[in-house]
């Protein structure tokens, strides 16, 4: 009922390849995602990066736990600093020459909920700026 | 002591607590039966549980009852929300790259075909 994880799903316009090496190659993760220093597609691989607010930036710790090469990747997602803990799982399936991408999210309400600076500098300020840049020139969105 | 809705349900039992009263009302000690859990820690649950606000207590003659006000877990969606609208941003950044990044489209025919 309220433990159901987040999921959003996205047909891309790509093969499943080029998909997953957007997901796994630092490269091209920093041209859509973050910026990461170093990621290895391995399970027990450990990465981090600071992402948020122009007035506050929030370091995400992160380690991988499941890999299927080409197919799935999950890892879990913190915030240093603060309780809680995530996963996050990115599952690729090929449509013809298109790619299914569904991404869950479990453990979110792990985190610190009550803390104003956290979520709103984490999520309202900070993320809707990169949503709402990214979301330009798109209206599927909220279709999902 | 702080008390909220995410703390509510952190607890798996507490989560199974409101499931259990999500469709009926209950007496404490028809809840209290069916967990295998000692009864002053159901009685902890439902504390937490009533301070968090999702349960409130009923009087029906000689019996009290539990309801649940799931109500309150409207806040969790729209907490659950803002990961989504970020989950939604960054996929539409990732369809966005590899728009930008991909080969050129060499294939009118099939493209043709799949647009009927």
């Amino acid at each position: 009922m309220t433990n159901e994880p987040l999921v959003v799903e996205r047909l891309l316009n790509a093969p499943i390849d080029r998909v997953w090496s957007a997901i796994t190659d630092k490269n091209q993760m920093k041209k859509w995602y973050f910026d990461i220093a170093e990621f290895k597609p391995e399970v027990g691989f450990e990465f981090r990066f600071t992402a948020g607010s122009e007035r506050k930036k929030y370091l995400h710790l992160c380690k991988i736990t499941e890999v299927v090469a080409g197919r799935k990747l999950t890892y879990s997602w913190r915030y240093d600093g603060y309780p809680g803990m995530s996963h996050v799982t990115f599952e690729l399936t090929p449509e013809g020459s298109q790619t299914r991408v569904r991404l869950t999210h479990t453990g979110i309400e792990s985190f610190p909920r009550d803390d104003r600076d956290f979520a709103r500098e984490s999520f309202t300020a900070g993320w809707t700026h990169i949503v709402g840049t990214a979301l330009k020139g798109h209206v599927e969105g909220a279709a999902v | 002591m702080r008390r909220d809705v995410f703390q509510a349900i952190a607890d798996p039992r507490r989560r199974a607590i409101l499931a259990l009263l999500a469709t009926r009302k209950l007496t404490l000690n028809r809840v209290a039966d069916k967990f295998e859990i000692s009864r002053p820690a159901i009685s902890r649950h439902m504390k937490i549980l009533a301070e968090c606000g999702l349960v409130s207590y009923e009087k029906q003659g000689r019996l009290r009852y539990c309801n649940a006000n799931l109500r309150r877990l409207n806040e969790v969606s729209r907490w659950v929300d803002q990961y989504r609208a970020f989950w939604q941003g960054k996929l539409d950044a990732l369809e966005e790259y590899l728009k930008s990044t991909g080969a050129p489209q060499k294939k009118p025919s099939t493209n043709r075909r799949r647009l009927k």
